[in-house]
C-alpha cells in the first residue's frame, strides 16, 4: 500500500506508523486550574483512553518517520483502507505555517 | 606526555573491500562508493522563518533551498530537501569552517545539527544501479519519476536515508545516499549483496578535491 | 527497459515446422513423442531421471511434458489413500503430479511437474509412498476409507486429547502427506525486490497481449507478468487463426512490437500471487527454477512488489474436472491438457484416448488429437448431439459419439485401461489408456476477489464471473468470463486501452485483433452419480461423498464445507475443485449454485517459498545491524559483542587467561572502581532541541523542569506517558540559551523521537522548536573511576581545568584536547564514581578510544563492556530497562520527588490516578541473599517469608541481578509491594522455572557508595 505523504508524494506503508484516532483534543489543564480534581481526571481520562471504533471513514494520526519526519492527518475507510486525504499536522512546517498565519 | 594523533576512520573500514566482485569479469554492472572527508549540515528554518531562511541560504550559495523534494546544486554545496522547512547542506570537509559559515549565515533564523560524521555518504552509479536499488528501495527512480535532481527521504532496510540523483560527466544516472554512520556497514553488505549477479565495482573517493 | 529476465516468446522454435529431428536415439525411446510439431527443441535433447529411471526429453519440455513423451502414467500416490495418481493438467493448477525435485539441502518437495521446466540432469522422485512408487504399503489406508472420511479428525481422535501429540498425530502424519522438506538449510539466494508501472497486465494470452499492447502504444508503463516460461498463454496449445494469420505468427509479431516499446517490461516465469491495499501486486519470479542450480551470485527466486495505478487481469480460465468414479485413475486428464501436450509439447498422452465432455470445447481436443494422428477411442458428450462446427470432423473420422456419461474408470498402477460408459440404461465397456474429460471452465476469478470480492453466477457458460474487483483493476477475457479467443483479444484491448487512458497516456492504443468467434454452448454436469470413489480436490483427497456427508451432517455453508472436508486446503488452493465442491453441495441442499456462493478467495494464488519472503534477511542478515564508532577497535581487542536492539555493543573484554565472563566483568569493574576504565556509550539517543522555545517544550515533556537549567549544566530527566507511566529517561544538556541536547536509552531513541516530534508538531505547534537527531553524529566514552580526572589532565590540553572546582558534577562543556581535537565533555555519571563523558565527531571514535588507553595508561585504564556497565549502575541502584518496563511509575522506581508541581507536563494528571499512587503498589527495591553463596535470578518472584508461593502470595520479582564484586555477592534491584516500608524483612524468592527457592532480605537499592561522595569528588 502506498500512502501520499503531502511533503514526500506516494510512498510505501512500511515508511509509515500508525497512533490512531486524530479526533480527540488534548485538554490542557495549568497546574492552578479552577477545575475540580474529578473534572480534570475526566476530562484527560477521556483523551487517554476514549476512542469510538469507527468502521467507515476516520481521521487520524499517521507518522512518516521512514521519510520526512512529519506528523500527518490522514482521512481512512478502516473497512477499504482507502485513502481520501492526507494532510500535515499543524506543526508539520511551522516555518511556512507560522509565516502565513503571523 | 605521549603524542596524541587523530587519524580519521570510516565507519566502512571493514565492510568497503576495494575491487570488483560478484558475477562476469568485465565492466561492473553496479559500481558503489564510499564518499569520504564530508561536511553535512541540517538546517531547520525557525518557526515563520522559512523565507528568511531561504533568503539567507540564497546569499550564501548563490541558490534557493529546495522547498520540494530536490537538490539544488550550488558552487560551494548541494541543497538536499530534508523534510517540511528543512535541508542538508553538503559540501566537502573543511574542519569547523563550513559549519561556522553557516551558523553565522542562519544565525537566529535557523537551527543547526552538524551531521558531518552522523552519516556516510555513497553513490551507486553502473547501468544495473537502478536493478540492484529496487532490491532495497522502494522508491520508483524511473528517469520520468525520479530524473536528475529528484531527492527524497525514504526508508532503507528500516531506517532512513536521503537519496538524490545526479549525473557523472557522461550523462549517466549517479544515486547518492546519505545513510546514518552507525547502520552504514550493515547497509553497506546489503546493498553489495543486492549488486553481486550484476558485479559490482567497490571503492571509495574523497569528496575533498 | 532491458535486462531484466530472459524472455522466451516462442522459445527455440526450431521444429515447429516439422523438421525431422536429427537426435533420432534419444527422441526413441520417447514411446509418446510425436514425430512432429510442437514447440520443443529437438536439437536439444536433454537428460534427467525421474524416481532413479533414466530418461530423455527436449528443450521446452516441462518435466511433465516430457513424462507424458516417456509414456509415464503414475508420477505420485495421494494425500490420504495414497492412490495411484498421474499428470492430469498442465499448468499451475496441477493438483496431482507432485514430486520431489533435486537432492540434499537444494531438495524442494510438493513441486508440480507440470510447471516444472526440464532442464539436463533433472533429478526428480515421487513421494508419499514407502517403499516405491508402485508398491506403496501406505495404500492401505485406502482400505481404511471410511475413517479417513470428512471431519474424521474430529470425529476419531477426540479423546483422550494427551493422546494426541504422541500417538494420533505422527501416526498419522506419516501415512498421510506430501512431500518431505530438506531439514538442511537452503543454499541459494533468494531477493526481494520492487517495481512501479502504469498499468500490470497479468497473463500472456490473447489478452493479456491484446492489453499490453494497447496500454504499451498508448505509452503508459506496462509490467506483462506470465507465469509460463514461455509468452502466449493457451495460444500455445490451442493455435488459432488471428487477423488472418496462424495464432503463433501472430503471437511472435505481438511480442516483437512489445519488446520493441522501451516503456513494456516482460516478465516471464512470474506468478502474479496476490494483490493488497492500494493496489500493489506480489509475484514471484522463478529466475532459476530452470536450471539445476544457480549459477555464483545468482538468484533462485526473487519475490516481486509492484505498486502500479492500474492492473488488467488476463488470467484465464481453468478447466474443471466432472466427477465420477475412478476419476482420479493416472490417464484421466483434463482436455485441454491432452490438447496442450500434444500440440505445445508434440507428446501423446494415450495410444487411444476417449473424451468426456460436457461443453464444445471437449471437441477442440477430439480436432487435435486426430489432427495429431492420435486414435479416439470415443467421445462421450451426455449432452447428447455432436456441436454443429465438430459434426464433419465426426463423420470425416468415423467417431463413435456415445450420448451418456462415464460411470467407471479400470486401471491399475499404470493406469486407465477402459471406461464404462452408461447410456440410458444401457453400460459398455471401451478400452482406452486415456480419458480426457472436461467439466467446463472456471474463469479464473482469484485476483478479482482477494479484497473479498464475491464471483458471481452466470449461467450461460455455468461458471462463476468476478464480482467487485479491487480498485482499479479490470478482468478481461476469460478471466472474465469471456471465453472465445475473439471476446480475449477484443476485452483484453479495450481493458488495456481504458487503463492506460485512466493513468494519462495520451498515445493511440490501435485496434484490437481479431479472430473468428467460435461458439461455446455448456450443459452443466459436475457429478456422475454411481457406485465408487469419486474425487472432488484431488490433491487433498476429497470425494463427492464427503461432500454429501458434510451437508447430512449440517456443515452446509461453503466455509463449514471447506474446514470441515478441507475441500480447497491444499497446495492448489482448490483450483479445480472448488467450484464443482459447492456445486456437489448446492445440489445436494437442494439449492442453487448462486446461493451457495464461494468461500472467501486470499492469497497467496501460487505457492511462495518461504525463503523468497525473508529474502536477503536471513542468517546473519536476519536484520539490519548498528555498529559503535570503536566497534573494529574493540573487536580487534578480542571483544564480546551482545545485541542490545540492532546495536553490537561490547559486552565485555576478556583477556588472555580468562576462562569465564565472570571473570573478566569483575576484573573491569574492580578497575573501574578501584582505578579508572572507559566504554563506548555512543549508542544513548542523542536529540538536538533547539530553538527560542526549547526549555518550555522540555520543561512540559519532562516530569522536572530544565528552562531554568543554566548554560553549561546537564540535569537528568524522567518522562512520562499520557496516562502517567514512565517512558524514558536520561540526561540533558544546555548547550546554548536555544540549545539543549538530550539523551535516550539506547532502546528507546527511537520512540522517544517520534513522541517528540509528536508533541512539537501536533501538540504544541504554537512553540519555536527544532528537532534532529544527533546519535550517530558523536563517539561518545564514559570515563569513570577514581583516577578519572588523571586521565583527563593527561587527555585535555593544559589550558583546560578539570578539577572539581573548575568542571563541578553535572557541568558541560566543550573542551580542546592535546593533538587539536575540540570535544565535549559532560560531568555524568551512571556507575556512582566519579566519571565524566567525552564526545567527539564520529570519524575520531577509534583515535578516541587509542587517546583515552594512551592517557589512562599510567593509571591502568581498562576498556570495559555492558556486563561491567549493568553490575555499576545495579550496585549503584540506577533504574534502567528493566525498571522502566512499561508499567512503572516515578514514584514506583523512587523518583516520584522529581516532579515538579509548578508546571504541568505529559502524564502528569494520569499519575495522578489513585490506583497509580496507591501505597500496596510494587516499588523499586534492593535484595540480597540471606545465604551469600547464593546465585540470584531475575525473573523470580518474592512472596512473603513462610508464604506458599501463587499468584495470591506474589509480591513482585527481581528485575535486574548480578554479581557484586565490590560486595562479593549477588544482588538484586527488585520491584516489590510496599517495599520500601519493608528495608530489612526477610522475604521468600521462589523461581518455579528453575526450581529455586531460598530466603533473601529487602534492602535500600543503593548498593555503593549511598552518599553519593564518590561521583562528587
Ligand atoms: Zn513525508
Amino acid at each position: 500500500m502506498r500512502i501520499a505523504c503531502p511533503f514526500c508524494g506516494e510512498r510505501d506503508s512500511s515508511e509509515f506508523s500508525y497512533l490512531g484516532d486524530a479526533s480527540p483534543k488534548r485538554p490542557n489543564f495549568a497546574v492552578d486550574s479552577p477545575n475540580s480534581p474529578a473534572e480534570i481526571e475526566d476530562a484527560v481520562f477521556d483523551y487517554v483512553y476514549l476512542r469510538a471504533n469507527v468502521a467507515g471513514d476516520m481521521r487520524e494520526y499517521w507518522y512518516h518517520g521512514g521519510g520526512c519526519r512529519s506528523w500527518l492527518i490522514a482521512e481512512r475507510n478502516t473497512v477499504t483502507h482507502e485513502f481520501k486525504s492526507v494532510t500535515a499536522a499543524p506543526g508539520a512546517g511551522a516555518a511556512l505555517a507560522g509565516q502565513a498565519g503571523e | 606526555m605521549p603524542d596524541f594523533t587523530w587519524e580519521t576512520q570510516s565507519p566502512l573500514r571493514k565492510a568497503l573491500v576495494v575491487g570488483r566482485h560478484g558475477a562476469g569479469t568485465g565492466a561492473a554492472g553496479v559500481t558503489l562508493r564510499e564518499v569520504r572527508d564530508i561536511a553535512l549540515v541540517q538546517v531547520m528554518a525557525r518557526r515563520g522563518q522559512a523565507a528568511a531562511t531561504a533568503k539567507a541560504a540564497k546569499k550564501l550559495f548563490g541558490v534557493e533551498p529546495p522547498t520540494s523534494p530536490k537538490a539544488v546544486t550550488a558552487k560551494t554545496a548541494t541543497l538536499i530537501w530534508s523534510g517540511a522547512d528543512q535541508f542538508l547542506a553538503f559540501a566537502p570537509h573543511s574542519g569547523d569552517e563550513f559549519y561556522a559559515k553557516l551558523a553565522d549565515t542562519f544565525a537566529g533564523i535557523a537551527s543547526l545539527s552538524d551531521q558531518s560524521d552522523g552519516r556516510c555518504a555513497l553513490h551507486i552509479s553502473g547501468p544495473r544501479a537502478r536493478d540492484a536499488m529496487a532490491k532495497f528501495c522502494a522508491l520508483d527512480l524511473h528517469d520520468t519519476v525520479f530524473p536528475v535532481g529528484a531527492a527524497a527521504s525514504t526508508a532503507i532496510d528500516h531506517t532512513n536515508a536521503s537519496v538524490w540523483r545526479s549525473a557523472d560527466e557522461a550523462g549517466e544516472a549517479v544515486y547518492n545516499l546519505l545513510v546514518f554512520t552507525s547502520f552504514s556497514d550493515s547497509l553497506w553488505h546489503m546493498i553489495a549483496d543486492a549488486a553481486l549477479e550484476y558485479g559490482l565495482d567497490a571503492g571509495h573517493v574523497s569528496a575533498v578535491q | 527497459m532491458s535486462g531484466y529476465t530472459e524472455t522466451q516468446p516462442l522459445g527455440r522454435t526450431a521444429t515447429a515446422d516439422g523438421r525431422a529431428s536429427p537426435d533420432r536415439s534419444s527422441a526413441a525411446n520417447q514411446s509418446h513423442r510425436l514425430a512432429n510439431g510442437g514447440l520443443i527443441d529437438r536439437q536439444a535433447p536433454l537428460q534427467f531421471s525421474f524416481d532413479g529411471k533414466s530418461m530423455s526429453g527436449f528443450a521446452g519440455d516441462t518435466l511433465a511434458s516430457a513424462l507424458v513423451a516417456n509414456g509415464v502414467k503414475l508420477v505420485a500416490r495421494s494425500f490420504k489413500y495414497h492412490r495411484p495418481r498421474g499428470i492430469m493438467t498442465a499448468g499451475s493448477e496441477e493438483p496431482s503430479a507432485l514430486v520431489e525435485m533435486r537432492t540434499g539441502a537444494r531438495k524442494e518437495a510438493n513441486t508440480r511437474a507440470t510447471t516444472q521446466e526440464l532442464y539436463d540432469g533433472l533429478v526428480a522422485s515421487s513421494q508419499n509412498r514407502w517403499p516405491s512408487l508402485r508398491r506403496d504399503f501406505m495404500a492401505v489406508n485406502s482400505l481404511l476409507s471410511p475413517i479417513f472420511v470428512a471431519g474424521f479428525y474430529y470425529k476419531t481422535f477426540m479423546w483422550p486429547a494427551k493422546f494426541w501429540e504422541k500417538l494420533y498425530e505422527p501416526a498419522i502424519r506419516r501415512a498421510a502427506g506430501l512431500g518431505e522438506t530438506a531439514h538442511l538449510p537452503d543454499p541459494d539466494h533468494y531477493d526481494k525486490a520492487w517495481a512501479h508501472c502504469d498499468v500490470l497486465v497479468v497473463g500472456s494470452g490473447a489478452t493479456g497481449l491484446s492489453a499490453a499492447l494497447a496500454a504499451g502504444r498508448a505509452g503508459a508503463r506496462v509490467i506483462l507478468c506470465e507465469e509460463d516460461s514461455h509468452i502466449g498463454g493457451r495460444l500455445l496449445s490451442d493455435g488459432g487463426e488471428i487477423d488472418g494469420m496462424p495464432a503463433l505468427d501472430w503471437l511472435r509479431r505481438v511480442t516483437d512490437e512489445l519488446a520493441s516499446l522501451p516503456n513494456v517490461r516482460i516478465m516471464a516465469r512470474t506468478a502474479v500471487f496476490g494483490v493488497y491495499d492500494g493496489g500493489d501486486f506480489g509475484a514471484l519470479e522463478r529466475v532459476n527454477d530452470h536450471v539445476p542450480q544457480p549459477a555464483e551470485h545468482q538468484v533462485r527466486q526473487r519475490l516481486w512488489r509492484i505498486a502500479t495505478r492500474r492492473s488488467v487481469v488476463g488470467a484465464g480460465a481453468i478447466e474443471r474436472p466432472i466427477v465420477f468414479p475412478g476419476n482420479d485413475r493416472p490417464g484421466v486428464m483434463m482436455a485441454a491438457a491432452v490438447r496442450t501436450y500434444i500440440n505445445r509439447f508434440a507428446a501423446m498422452p494415450g495410444k487411444r484416448i476417449a473424451v468426456f465432455t460436457n461443453n464444445d470445447d471437449g471437441w477442440r481436443t477430439v480436432e487435435a488429437v486426430v489432427r495429431a494422428g492420435g486414435e479416439i477411442a470415443a467421445v462421450i458428450d451426455p449432452r447428447g448431439k455432436v456441436p454443429a462446427a465438430y459434426r464433419a470432423l465426426a463423420d470425416r473420422s468415423g467417431l463413435r459419439v456415445l450420448p451418456g456419461q462415464v460411470v467407471d474408470v479400470k486401471g491399475g498402477v499404470d493406469g486407465v485401461r477402459s471406461i464404462t460408459v452408461a447410456t440410458g440404461s444401457s453400460t459398455q465397456n471401451i478400452d482406452t489408456d486415456c480419458l480426457a474429460a472436461s467439466g467446463g471452465w472456471n474463469p479464473n476469478v482469484a485476483l478479482s476477489s482477494f479484497h473479498r470480492g464475491r464471483p458471481t453466477w452466470r449461467e450461460d457458460i455455468a461458471a462463476f464471473v468476478p464480482g467487485v474487483s479491487p480498485p482499479g483493476m479490470i478482468m478481461a477475457g476469460a478471466a472474465n468470463g469471456d471465453l472465445s479467443l475473439d471476446a480475449c483479444l477484443r476485452t483484453g484491448h479495450a481493458a488495456g486501452a481504458m487503463a492506460a487512458a485512466e493513468t494519462g497516456a495520451k498515445g493511440k492504443s490501435g485496434n484490437a485483433a481479431k479472430a473468428a468467434d467460435e461458439a461455446f454452448a455448456i450443459q452443466p454436469l459436475w457429478q456422475v452419480k454411481a457406485k465408487g470413489k469419486a474425487f472432488v480436490d484431488f490433491q487433498h483427497d476429497v470425494t463427492a461423498s464427503d461432500v454429501t456427508l458434510a451437508q447430512r451432517e449440517g456443515f452446509e455453508s461453503v466455509e463449514h464445507l471447506k474446514r470441515y472436508t478441507t475441500l480447497g486446503m491444499a497446495t492448489d488452493q482448490g483450483k479445480n475443485s472448488n467450484v464443482t465442491g459447492l456445486a456437489i453441495m448446492a445440489d445436494a441442499r437442494g439449492r442453487s449454485i448462486a446461493e451457495t456462493g464461494t468461500t472467501i478467495y486470499r492469497p497467496p494464488y501460487a505457492p511462495v517459498a518461504i525463503g523468497a519472503l525473508a529474502g536477503h534477511h536471513r542468517d546473519q542478515n536476519f536484520h539490519a545491524w548498528r555498529l559503535t564508532p570503536s566497534h573494529h577497535w574493540a573487536a580487534e581487542r578480542g571483544a564480546v559483542f551482545v545485541d542490545t536492539g540492532l546495536w553490537k555493543r561490547a559486552q565485555w573484554f576478556p583477556l588472555a587467561g580468562e576462562t569465564d565472563w565472570l571473570q573478566s566483568v569483575k576484573r573491569e569493574v574492580l578497575a573501574v572502581r578501584n582505578g579508572v576504565g572507559f566504554c563506548d556509550v555512543s549508542t544513548l539517543g542523542k536529540v538536538d532541541v533547539r530553538g527560542a522555545d526549547a526549555g518550555t517544550f522540555l520543561d512540559r515533556v519532562y516530569i522536572n523542569g530544565f528552562s531554568k537549567l543554566a548554560v553549561g549544566k546537564a540535569r537528568y530527566g524522567l518522562m512520562l506517558r499520557e496516562d502517567g507511566i514512565v517512558m524514558d529517561d536520561g540526561t540533558t544538556s544546555r548547550l546554548a540559551e536555544d540549545h539543549y541536547l538530550t539523551t535516550t536509552t539506547t532502546a528507546k531513541a527511537g520512540p522517544v523521537t517520534q513522541h517528540l516530534e509528536f508533541c512539537r508538531q501536533v501538540l504544541w505547534p504554537e512553540l519555536d522548536v527544532q528537532l534532529s537527531s544527533a546519535t550517530d553524529q558523536w563517539a561518545q566514552f564514559s570515563i569513570a573511576g577514581p583516577r578519572t580526572r588523571d586521565l583527563l589532565i593527561n587527555l585535555v590540553d593544559p589550558s583546560e581545568d578539570v578539577s572539581n572546582e573548575g568542571f563541578p558534577f553535572m557541568g558541560v562543556r566543550e573542551v580542546m584536547l592535546r593533538g587539536g581535537m575540540k570535544a565535549r565533555l559532560f560531568r555524568i555519571s551512571f556507575s556512582g564514581e566519579m566519571a565524566f563523558e567525552i564526545a567527539v565527531p564520529a570519524r575520531y571514535g577509534e583515535a578516541m578510544a587509542r587517546n583515552i588507553m594512551k592517557a589512562g595508561e599510567p593509571f591502568g585504564v581498562v576498556p570495559y563492556g555492558t556486563e561491567a556497565l549493568g553490575v555499576m549502575r545495579i550496585e549503584k541502584g540506577h533504574v534502567a530497562g528493566p525498571e522502566l518496563n512499561g508499567m512503572t511509575t516515578a514514584s514506583d522506581l523512587g523518583l516520584g520527588g522529581m516532579a515538579s508541581k509548578k508546571k504541568d507536563f505529559i502524564g502528569r494528571i494520569m499519575a495522578g490516578r489513585e490506583a497509580l499512587m496507591a501505597p500496596d503498589r510494587q516499588v523499586v527495591v534492593g535484595i540480597k541473599p540471606v545465604d551469600k553463596a547464593r546465585r540470584l535470578r531475575s525473573g523470580a518472584h518474592v512472596v512473603p517469608k513462610g508464604a506458599i508461593p501463587g499468584p495470591e502470595t506474589d509480591q513482585g520479582y527481581l528485575t535486574s541481578v548480578c554479581f557484586s564484586p565490590v560486595l562479593d555477592h549477588w544482588i538484586a534491584l527488585a520491584l516489590v509491594e510496599r517495599g520500601r516500608e519493608r528495608i530489612g524483612e526477610i522475604v521468600r524468592i521462589c523461581d518455579p522455572l528453575r526450581n529455586e527457592d531460598y530466603e533473601a532480605e529487602i534492602c535500600s537499592p543503593v548498593f555503593y557508595d549511598p552518599e553519593g561522595g564518590r561521583q562528587r569528588a
